[in-house]
Parts: C-alpha cells; sequence; structure tokens
C-alpha cells in the first residue's frame, strides 16, 4: 500500500500537492524500513526514523509554501466503494492541514532529536522511535484526510500508537493500566464518533468533507433533526482524543509513558486532534439546530454551545487539580488539559461567528510551548535521577540554566505574558468569549488567572529556593542534543504569536475578521506576507489591545493576580501551604476530584454487572438447564429402558409372549 | 479439469498420500502434508487474483454424477464474489494449520490425514454449487472436527466438549437437511445455479418457504454459532488442538454463513421478509450477550471463543439489512474473521503449548521474553477489538453502514460491542498476559525452544540407512528450533499479511463481492411472485 503511493506520486509528478502521499508515507516507510532491516543498529535506526521525519518536515514546508491558504486535494485511492457508500484514501491540502502538517512534523523533528539522548540507554531504543515513526505517519493522516472514515481510520491508528507509547515501559504495571485507561477512554469517544460519521452519512449522504460542506452550503438544513445529535456524537470523538471532560481521565496517567512522547503526544499534537477535527468539520456545527423528536425539549441548543461548555468545565477543573498536584509531568498535563479546555470552548463560541480561527491559532502556539515544558521537563527528569516530585527539588535555576530559561519562557508563553506566543492566542479566544458568551469570558478569565498560579508555584519551587534532596544537589544541564531541541522551541514559542496564524485561519473559514497580515496571507499567498511581516511586526505585537483592549486587559490582569498570589505562597517554601488554608478544596484538587474513584466504584461496576449476569445465565440456563438439562433428561429417559433389557432369556420370553397377546387381543377386537 | 476442482482435490490427495507414510517418518509426513497445503495456497491465491470482478460465476466446473429421471446429482464447482475471498481464507488458513502443527508427537499420520480431510472438505464445501456436494464436503470435514477433538484436545472437559460440539452440529446440519431436502422435494434439483433459474419462472410456494427457511436458518444458523445455539463453541475452541480449533472457528464455520448466502436469501424472499427481523435480534445476542461473557473469561481461549462468537453479529447484522453494502460487508466480515479467528487460536495455541497454560492471572510481562508471539498476540487482539488497518475494521464498518439506515439502534449496539466491549476484554488479556512484571515462572520462556530428540541408535540397518536418518535429525533440528527455525514464523505472518493487506487495500475483496451481492439482494428482496426479471427494490 505505502509503496503503491509512493511509486504512484513519483510517478505523477505533473502535480504538486500529490507530494503530501510523500509527506504521509515516508514517515511510515521509515518506521518499516528501520524495524525489518536496522532494528539492532540505532545509528542506523534513528537515520532512516529521524531522517525521514525531518524530509517529511521538508516538504511540508515546501507544500506551504506552495499552497499556503489555497485549497487542493491530492490524487486519491479508492477504499471502499459499495453502492453509495464512497471511501476514498484522498488528501486534501488547505490552510488548516498545511498549517498543521508544520506543527507536526516540526515538533515530531525536535522530539525525536531531543529522544536520541533522552532514551539512549533503553534497551528498546529501536522500538521506541519505530512507534514514533508510526504515531507520525497516523497523526498526519489525520491531517491530511479529505473524508470522514479516512479520518476514522488514522485517527484509531493514532490512539494505536498512543497505547503503544504510554505502554512502552510495559514491564511497569502503571504504564500498563494507563495505557488500557488511554485506549478504553478514547474508545468511548470514538464509539460516538463512528455513529456520529454514520449519521451525517445517512442524511447528507457523503463522508467526503468538501461534498458534505458543498451540500450543506446549498442547505442548510440538509441535516434537519439529526444536526444537533450527529454534532454531538462526532464531538465525542474529540472528547476522547482531547480528553474533555468526563473522559479526561486518562491523560495525566499517560505520563507514564517516555517523557518525550508526553511532549509530543500528549501535549503538542494527538491530543490536539480534536481540536483541528473540531475545525475541519465546522460545517456541522454552522447549521441550525435541529433535534429528533424525543430530544425535542433540546429547542434551539445547538451542539456547538454544548461543546463551548464542556470546553470551559475542561479547562476549569483541569486548572483547579492542577494547582495542586506535586507530579511535574501531572502538573503538565493538567496544564494540557485545562488548554485543550479553551481550544475546544473556542470552537463552540466561533460557532455563532462563524469563525473558530482562536482555537487553531492557540492550538499553533500552544504546541511549541507545551512540547517546550514537556522537553524541559524531561531533562530535569533526567538531570535529577527520574525525580518527578518538584517538592524533592529545588534551586535547579543555577544547575541547569538552558533548562531553566526556556522553562520560564514556556510558562510565560503558557501563562499569557506579553510578548510570549500564548498571549496572543489566548486573548483571540478571550475576544471571541467577550463576543459570544460573557460567563464563559469570566471562566477564561479565572483559568488564565489559576494557569499562572500553578505554573509559576511549579517554577518557583522546583527552580528556586533551596536545594531539597541528593539527586537535585547533583543535577547538572542535560547533553547537547537535549538543550538545542528546547532552544530551537524556545524561539517559535516566543514568536509565534506575532504571527497572524489566526488570521490567516480564518481567511481559511472565509471570515475576515479585521485589517492585518493574515488577510494578505489569505488572499495573495505567503511571498507577500514576509514584506508584510517585517513591516508589520509592531502591528503585530500590539494587535490585541487594538482589536479588543477589554479582553487583553482581562488576561494580564488574570495573569498579575495568578503571578502574584502564586509568588506570595510558594517564594522559598519547603512545604505546600496550601493544604493548611484549604483542607477540603485542596484534599479534592489533589484527588483530581474523585473522577477516578466516581469511575471505579459506579460506571465500570455496572458494566462488569451486566457481564456477570450474562456469564451467569450463560453458564447456568443456557449451558446448565437447556443443554445440559436436554442431556440429562435423555439420559434418564435410556437409564429407565435399560431396565427392561435385564439379560434374562425368561424375561424376555415373558415380554414376548405378553406382546403377542396383546397384538393378538388388539387384532380381535 | 477446472483450477477449482485441483484446488479441492490437492489436500484430499495429500491426505491420501499421508495414509502411505508409516508414523515414525515424522519429519516426511511433516514435509508431505506441508508441501500439498502449500501448493493449495499457492494456487488459491493464483485463482483470486485470476477471478474477474463482476464477471459472475467463473471457473465452473460440473460432472454429472448421478443420472436418474427423479434422482440427479452432479459435481459442480464454480467461484464467484461469495466464495472467492473464502477459498483464498481457507487454503491460507489451511496451510497456516499445518505449519503450527510441526510439534505434535502422537499419531502424526492419523492427525496429519485428518487434519488435511478437514481443509480439503472445507474447500470442497465452499467451492460447491450442488448442495448435495457442499453438505458431503461439510461433513467431511466436520467429522474429522470431532475425531480431532477426542484423539488430540486437551483440557479435562475435552470429552464433554467434543461430545457438545458432535451433538449440537450434527442437529444443526440434520435441521438444515429437512430444509434443503423441502426444496429439492419441490425443485427436483439441488444445483445453486439451476435453482435461481427455476425460481425466476416458478417461485417456491409459500408453504414451503415458511417451513423450509427457519430450517435452513437455524440449522445453517447453530453451525455457525447463532444465539442461543452458541454454547459448543467457545468450549469446543478451548479443548480442540490448535490446527482443529483454527480450521473451525475461522473456517467451517463460515460454511452455515455461505449456505445461508447462496440457498436460504436468494430462492426464498418470502422467508427472508419474514424472518430477518428475528435473525437481527438473535444477531444482537451474539454482538452483545456474548461480548459480555468475553468479559469475565478467565481463560484466553474461552475468551477468544466467545469474541469469535460476537463478530459472527456483525455477519447476521448484514445478512438481516438484505441491503448490498450490508451483505457485502458481511462476506468481508467473513473472510477477515477466517484469517484471524486462524491466527488468534494459532498463537493462544502457541502460548498453550510453551506456557502450558492459558489462565489470563498466571501470565504476566511474556512480551519480553518472547516478543514476536506475544506482538502477534497485540495484533490479532487489536484486529479482534475493531482496530483500523486489519481487514475486521473494514468488514465491520461495511456492515454498520449497510445496516444503519434500516437499524440504527442495533448499529449503535453493534458499535458498542465492537469497540468499546470488545476493547475491554482485548486490552484486559493483553494487560494480564503481556504488559506488567514477568512472572518468574515464565522466565524460561523462548520462542523456539529445541525441542527434536535425539534418534534411537537403530542397531540392524546398514551405514546407508544410519546416514540418512541422521541427516533426517540435522534437518528436522535446524527447522524445528535450531538455525532454520525463522520458517516457523511464517504461518502466523502469512495471516498477519493477509489481514493487513485486505485491511488496507479491502477494495480487492470488496469490488469481487460487490456484483454478486447486487445479484443477491435482487433476489432476496423480490417479493412479487412472477416478476423474475423486475428491477430491483433495494432497501433504503
Amino acid at each position: 500500500m505505502e509503496h503503491d503511493a509512493v511509486q504512484h506520486a513519483v510517478q505523477s509528478g505533473s502535480k504538486i500537492q500529490d507530494l503530501a502521499w510523500l509527506v504521509l508515507f515516508l514517515p511510515l516507510l521509515g518506521s518499516v524500513m528501520a524495524w525489518f532491516i536496522t532494528r539492532r543498529d540505532r545509528v542506523l535506526t534513528t537515520v532512516f526514523t529521524l531522517g525521514t521525519v525531518i524530509l517529511s518536515f521538508i516538504l511540508s514546508v515546501t507544500l506551504f509554501a506552495v499552497f499556503g491558504a489555497a485549497s487542493a486535494e491530492c490524487t486519491p485511492f479508492q477504499f471502499l466503494h459499495i453502492g453509495d457508500l464512497k471511501v476514498d484514501i484522498g488528501l486534501h491540502l488547505d490552510a488548516l492541514s498545511t498549517l498543521m502538517l508544520l506543527v507536526v512534523t516540526g515538533v515530531a523533528s525536535l522530539v525525536m532529536i531531543f529522544s536520541t539522548s533522552y532514551m539512549h540507554d533503553d534497551a528498546s531504543y529501536s522500538r521506541f522511535f519505530c512507534t514514533l515513526g508510526l504515531f507520525v505517519f497516523s497523526m498526519l493522516g489525520i491531517v491530511l484526510a479529505n473524508n470522514f472514515v479516512m479520518m476514522f481510520v488514522f485517527w484509531e491508528l493514532v490512539g494505536v500508537s498512543s497505547y503503544l507509547l504510554i505502554g512502552f515501559w510495559f514491564e511497569r504495571p502503571a504504564a500498563g493500566d494507563a495505557a488500557k485507561k488511554a485506549f478504553l477512554s478514547n474508545r468511548l469517544g470514538d464509539f460516538g464518533f463512528i455513529l456520529g460519521i454514520l449519521m451525517v452519512w445517512s442524511a447528507v449522504g457523503s463522508v467526503n468533507f468538501q461534498e458534505i460542506q458543498a451540500s450543506l452550503i446549498k442547505n442548510p438544513a440538509a441535516m434537519g433533526v439529526w444536526a444537533g445529535l450527529a454534532g454531538l456524537l462526532v464531538f465525542m470523538g474529540a472528547m476522547g482524543k482531547s480528553a474533555q471532560f468526563p473522559l479526561h481521565v486518562w491523560l495525566p496517567d499517560a505520563m507514564e509513558g517516555p517523557t518525550p512522547v508526553s511532549a509530543l503526544i500528549h501535549a503538542a499534537t494527538m491530543v490536539a486532534a480534536g481540536v483541528y477535527m473540531l475545525c475541519r468539520v465546522f460545517f456541522i456545527y454552522t447549521v441550525p439546530a435541529g433535534w429528533p423528536p424525543a430530544l425535542s425539549f433540546l429547542g434551539d441548543l445547538s451542539a456547538a454551545t454544548v461543546v463551548a461548555w464542556i470546553g470551559g468545565i475542561t479547562a476549569l477543573l483541569a486548572a483547579l487539580t492542577a494547582v495542586q498536584q506535586n507530579d511535574i509531568k501531572r502538573i503538565l498535563a493538567y496544564s494540557t488539559l485545562s488548554q485543550l479546555g479553551y481550544m475546544v470552548m473556542a470552537v463552540g463560541l466561533g460557532a455563532s461567528t462563524g469563525n473558530p480561527s482562536a482555537s487553531m491559532f492557540h492550538l499553533f502556539t500552544h504546541a511549541f510551548f507545551k512540547a517546550m515544558l514537556f522537553l524541559g521537563a524531561g531533562s530535569v527528569i533526567h538531570a535529577c535521577h527520574h525525580e518527578q516530585d518538584i517538592w524533592r527539588m529545588g534551586g535547579l535555576w543555577k544547575k541547569m540554566p538552558v533548562t531553566f530559561w526556556t522553562f520560564a519562557i514556556g510558562t510565560a508563553a503558557l501563562a499569557g505574558l506579553p510578548p510570549f506566543s500564548g498571549f496572543y492566542s489566548k486573548d483571540e479566544i478571550l475576544a471571541t468569549a467577550l463576543e459570544a458568551n460573557p460567563i464563559l469570558c469570566g471562566l477564561a478569565v479565572l483559568v488564565a488567572c489559576l494557569t499562572t498560579f500553578y505554573m509559576c508555584r511549579l517554577v518557583l519551587v522546583a527552580f528556586f529556593g533551596t536545594t531539597r534532596t541528593e539527586s537535585a544537589e547533583h543535577a547538572h544541564e542535560s547533553p547537547r542534543s537535549m538543550t538545542i531541541p528546547l532552544m530551537f522551541l524556545a524561539v517559535p514559542s516566543v514568536v509565534a504569536g506575532w504571527f497572524p496564524v489566526g488570521e490567516f485561519i480564518a481567511g481559511h473559514f472565509g471570515v475576515r475578521s479585521h485589517e492585518g497580515v493574515g488577510r494578505v496571507v489569505a488572499q495573495e499567498g505567503i511571498g507577500p506576507m514576509l514584506t508584510m511581516i517585517l513591516g508589520g511586526i509592531d502591528h503585530a505585537l500590539f494587535a490585541p489591545f487594538n482589536h479588543n483592549a477589554l479582553a487583553a486587559f482581562l488576561g494580564l490582569f488574570g495573569v498579575l493576580l495568578g503571578g502574584s498570589a502564586a509568588w506570595a505562597l510558594y517564594w522559598n517554601q519547603a512545604r505546600d501551604p496550601l493544604p493548611g488554608l484549604f483542607t477540603n478544596l485542596s484534599r479534592a484538587m489533589r484527588k483530581k476530584f474523585y473522577f477516578d474513584e466516581i469511575y471505579d466504584s459506579v460506571f465500570i461496576p455496572i458494566h462488569d454487572t451486566v457481564a456477570c449476569i450474562m456469564a451467569w445465565f450463560d453458564r447456568w440456563i443456557i449451558d446448565g438447564l437447556g443443554v445440559r438439562g436436554i442431556h440429562g433428561t435423555i439420559e434418564i429417559v435410556g437409564r429407565a429402558l435399560r431396565l427392561v433389557q435385564t439379560g434374562n432369556l425368561q424375561t424376555y420370553a415373558f415380554l414376548f409372549a405378553a406382546g403377542v397377546a396383546f397384538l393378538a387381543f388388539i387384532a380381535l377386537q | 479439469m477446472s483450477p477449482l476442482t485441483s484446488i479441492v482435490l490437492t489436500p484430499l490427495i495429500t491426505a491420501l498420500v499421508v495414509l502411505l507414510i508409516p508414523g515414525n517418518y515424522r519429519f516426511v509426513l511433516r514435509l508431505v502434508a506441508i508441501a500439498g497445503t502449500a501448493v493449495t495456497a499457492a494456487l488459491a491465491t493464483r485463482l483470486f487474483f485470476l477471478f474477474q470482478p463482476g464477471g459472475g460465476l467463473q471457473f465452473d466446473h460440473q460432472v454429472p454424477w448421478l443420472n436418474h429421471a427423479v434422482f440427479s446429482l452432479s459435481y459442480h464447482v464454480g467461484a464467484d464474489g461469495l466464495n472467492i475471498g473464502l477459498i483464498l481464507a481457507a487454503a491460507l488458513v489451511g496451510f497456516a494449520a499445518v505449519g503450527v502443527s510441526w510439534d505434535i508427537e502422537r499419531q502424526p499420520t492419523l492427525y496429519y490425514f485428518l487434519l488435511l480431510l478437514i481443509i480439503g472438505g472445507a474447500l470442497g464445501a465452499f467451492a460447491s454449487l450442488d448442495l448435495f456436494f457442499f453438505y458431503f464436503f461439510n461433513e467431511l470435514a466436520l467429522v474429522p472436527t470431532f475425531l480431532m477433538i477426542g484423539l488430540w484436545g486437551r483440557g479435562p472437559e475435552k470429552n464433554y466438549a467434543a461430545f457438545k460440539i458432535t451433538i449440537y452440529l450434527t442437529l444443526g446440519a440434520m435441521i438444515a437437511l429437512v430444509g434443503l431436502i423441502l426444496v429439492y422435494a419441490q425443485t427436483q434439483t439441488l444445483d445453486v445455479v439451476k435453482l435461481r433459474a427455476l425460481i425466476a419462472t416458478a417461485p417456491l410456494p409459500s408453504g414451503i418457504q415458511a417451513v423450509a427457511f427457519p430450517c435452513l436458518l437455524f440449522g445453517f444458523g447453530t453451525l455457525v454459532g447463532l444465539w442461543p445455539f452458541h454454547s459448543w463453541a467457545p468450549l469446543g475452541y478451548a479443548s480442540a488442538p490448535t490446527a482443529t480449533a483454527m480450521m473451525h472457528a475461522g473456517i467451517l464455520k463460515k460454511a452455515g454463513l455461505l449456505a445461508l448466502l447462496r440457498v436460504a436469501l436468494p430462492i426464498m424472499p418470502e422467508g427472508v421478509a419474514k424472518w430477518m427481523p428475528v435473525l437481527l435480534v438473535l444477531g444482537l445476542g451474539n454482538l452483545l450477550y456474548c461480548g459480555f461473557v468475553a468479559m469475565r473469561q478467565r481463560n484466553l481461549n474461552l475468551l477468544l471463543g466467545n469474541s469469535s462468537l460476537a463478530h459472527m453479529g456483525f455477519c447476521f447484522l448484514g445478512i438481516a439489512s438484505v441491503s448490498v453494502i450490508g451483505v457485502t460487508g458481511t462476506v468481508l466480515v467473513m473472510v477477515s474473521h477466517a484469517l484471524l479467528a486462524a491466527l488468534s487460536f494459532a498463537v493462544s495455541g502457541w502460548f498453550h503449548r510453551h506456557a502450558g497454560t492459558l489462565e489470563l492471572n498466571r501470565f504476566g510481562g511474556v512480551l519480553a521474553r518472547v516478543p514476536f508471539f506475544g506482538t502477534v498476540l497485540i495484533a490479532a487482539l487489536m484486529a479482534g477489538c475493531g482496530v483500523p488497518g486489519f481487514a475486521n475494521f473494514a468488514g465491520e464498518v461495511t456492515v454498520m453502514f449497510g445496516a444503519w439506515k434500516q437499524f440504527p439502534w442495533f448499529v449503535m449496539a453493534a458499535a458498542w460491542g465492537g469497540l468499546v466491549i470488545g476493547g475491554v476484554y482485548m486490552l484486559r488479556a493483553i494487560r494480564e498476559m503481556l504488559h506488567g512484571e514477568l512472572n518468574p515462572e515464565f522466565a524460561a520462556l523462548r520462542e523456539f525452544p529445541h525441542s527434536e530428540p535425539l534418534p534411537e541408535p537403530l542397531p540392524n540397518i546398514g551405514l546407508g540407512a544410519q546416514v540418512v536418518t541422521w541427516l533426517t535429525w540435522v534437518l528436522n533440528s535446524a527447522l524445528g528450533g535450531g538455525i532454520w527455525r525463522g520458517w516457523r514464523r511464517l504461518p502466523y505472518v502469512v495471516l498477519l499479511a493477509s489481514l493487513l493487506l485486505f485491511g488496507f487495500a479491502p477494495g480487492i475483496l470488496t469490488e469481487r463481492i460487490r456484483p454478486d451481492a447486487e445479484e443477491l439482494v435482487k433476489l432476496a428482496t423480490n417479493r412479487v411472485p412472477t416478476t423474475a426479471v423486475a428491477p430491483a427494490t433495494e432497501p433504503k
């Protein structure tokens, strides 16, 4: 299959967009070759897997430069063509996918470079790199898919590679459990996703994104009463993959995987797939709300509103939980959850204006600074001999300057401090929320405040204060292959917000929000963009204040509040003062609001009980009463009849005579 | 001679050849059996790619057997979209089943003879267009199955299992036979092609349909494990020797479904209209009920047996939809499940032989010891819970598309059974067996242990015979656990590779299946008598 695709792309050089086939299949090819040929040689394995991903990145840059905001279809392959069901494996290039290609292949390349030293001593080095290659392939499949079924195929493949990577150290029971939990939570989401796909297909008659969009533009009511339900079911897929409440429980546990995996998959790319998917199928959220008769009480409530609220709740819950976590990776995991909640909220809120670009903008900036934060955490963990508790660190800033400074940049970006990238993207979300739903906007500001608080807590406890343990005492800066990716990621973490990504994406959705560089890009391509950016950087720097000053100031206010609270509570502390101040709240936060406990004691037992009843029924009713019952009855009859056969000639003679007499009697009657 | 006939005859002739080889020439026995099935697999692969999609019935071969005014029978084989994939799968699984039987020690001559009979019988049943020969070949494969469970089976309950599976399947086959006889009494023919032609001008009377259809449905349904006539399957597979479980769960079971598609649906549209809702509900029993039961199993083989039953639910759902997409999906599930069930039982058989147990909680962390078989097991379990990339996903999703417009609630339940319940038990098996800390009991587990014992010194033979004996031993060891042991991965690799091929390019199968599925749906929904060439009333 991949051979065909590559062959195909090489032969029909007439269409440059067919390069996308190469982008997609190169990482898989690298992995397959590395696994079957060079598995025993670390250097060659690295060359194959990392090399193909970097090549993929270079091609993605080419595609971005050539196509940018223009849209193009690659020559498709038939997957399933039966009657009304027409499913292709086809690639679609437009502003959304080319931007996402850059993010995925770029971050993946850096994370893989980082891994060459982070995983250097691992016995399963090759397995790690090959699985990462498989992941990149599946993720690019989601990005490039031009139809629902293909997206679902790669969606699940991403889930499988995530499963394999979370369970990479499968000898650890916790890793095995975490992998299982991640896969099952995703499965629950995918259950809804596939039903949503079926619903859209039966209502619109196609699974191809362009065709569905075209028919929905022609007739917005085409989905009729199914609009709301289909939207929610498709959103379930995003809830699983992007770990939205209440399916968020797997993501913190997924930190059992190696840290580069957490950086690439569980921070920058895979978990963002849900948000990307929502933007990709945004057209099903902008149609008028409709519910089947049984659900008609929902009235005008649109699926998008539910999406926005789920996102907001996730953002708040996760931020609150992060405040009282002590494991450096878990804090970052909850912050990822919280930021994903932001993005999902932005998609939901964007439905009213037809413009979800704020979420893609935040996805773009978040990918860089969160990957950097995770790699920084990896560098810290590596230096402290696999210590992950921030209270067992301290004073690291002098010992690991590169890690510290990049981590500080990441924190500033995540908190949303200007001029770091996170400020700009978060501001767009706040501005969208302020226009669409002031309650959610207030919630978002609260989350911004909490974000700054827990990130400052993390930095103050882990990097400042006194060195609290032996392992932190001996910490030293990580090798260059680990610090260089950090520095590489630091650059976009600062400047990514200065690019008018939001407007670039808005152009894709046909919205010209305000005058700016993005419009030029969307309309005229990448060439003029560079001159515009150089000329307009001051414009970009202050865009948030010009565009919606209130949102910008609200965001800044949250950052300052959270930062100063963290400073007051955590500067030079050896123990966490918060549990003393708010005993119950703090315990609930530490226990992650008891979600795991609720699942373990309510939902899983219910499912298990049903299984128990069925198994009991199978064993005792069908097999016992039914099969063994019939068997037993026949056997008893047989035993009874056996008594007649005594083997005694006289008995037989008697019975024979009796029979003859009986028959004679009947005959004579 | 048609290529189909040679495919059917190759394993049967090999079986006869095997009978001529004495039991102490085990190495020769193995080689002959493997060579025979390899040739069959190669022929079937060639046939599969020679098959013209949409070309109707191909490789037709008919030999009149009994020519009597009232009672005429003929050997008639042919391939169309419904059986071409199954023939390929049967030949591949047959090869794999012989390949994994390398370690059989007790009565090898009889073992290989019976196994080859099963393979030949299954191929014959799939290829037959005459229902008498279909029935004959099916029994030719079933009887050795019972014998093998009794003779080479495992576990304390193997006699009960053999007894139970015999009773169930014999009863099922007899009920189906009643239905077939009813059809024959009316039409005077058992040839599928002739039947279709006859029905076009003179549909079966409603009275016959009302009796014959449920006979065929429940008779053949029992052979497939239709709920609630399913309880022979899990214990039967858990007690059967590996190769038998592979052949029965993977291949033979599909004969019942193929018969439903060949006979019951196209010639009895009234029966279809009346009984499909029943089939739908019972199929749901397979999907949910057997899935839930699988969740509670502590033994890998019982889990796989129940999960295999659960997957049959997708086939019933697809048939019950009587739509082109649904029927195409059903055949796709039949082919992919054939390969998958064989792969699952092959690898579980490996674990049983080398670890001595299949109780899930006794394992732990063995993936580190046996990466190849561990990976194959993970792949098989993943395919079993419908992960895309394996053919099973393609089939199941096609069935869901086919049935959605008519039965959305049933599809919802099917998705829950396939995606969620399937995920729960499959992942639990991986977690308990392969992940986690290594159980020290299995610290010595090896992928290819040296198992070949030194040959007994034979004092009374000449030098030449001594040399031959030793050479055979060297070859035997090299292939068994020595330097050439790598080939022993081949059976697993063949099955896994075909699952992946059809998973990424299901079009290879569906383009062959679809035209005949269209034809079938046209006949099955043609409820108006005497309008034989009426346009298809495809349900929407």
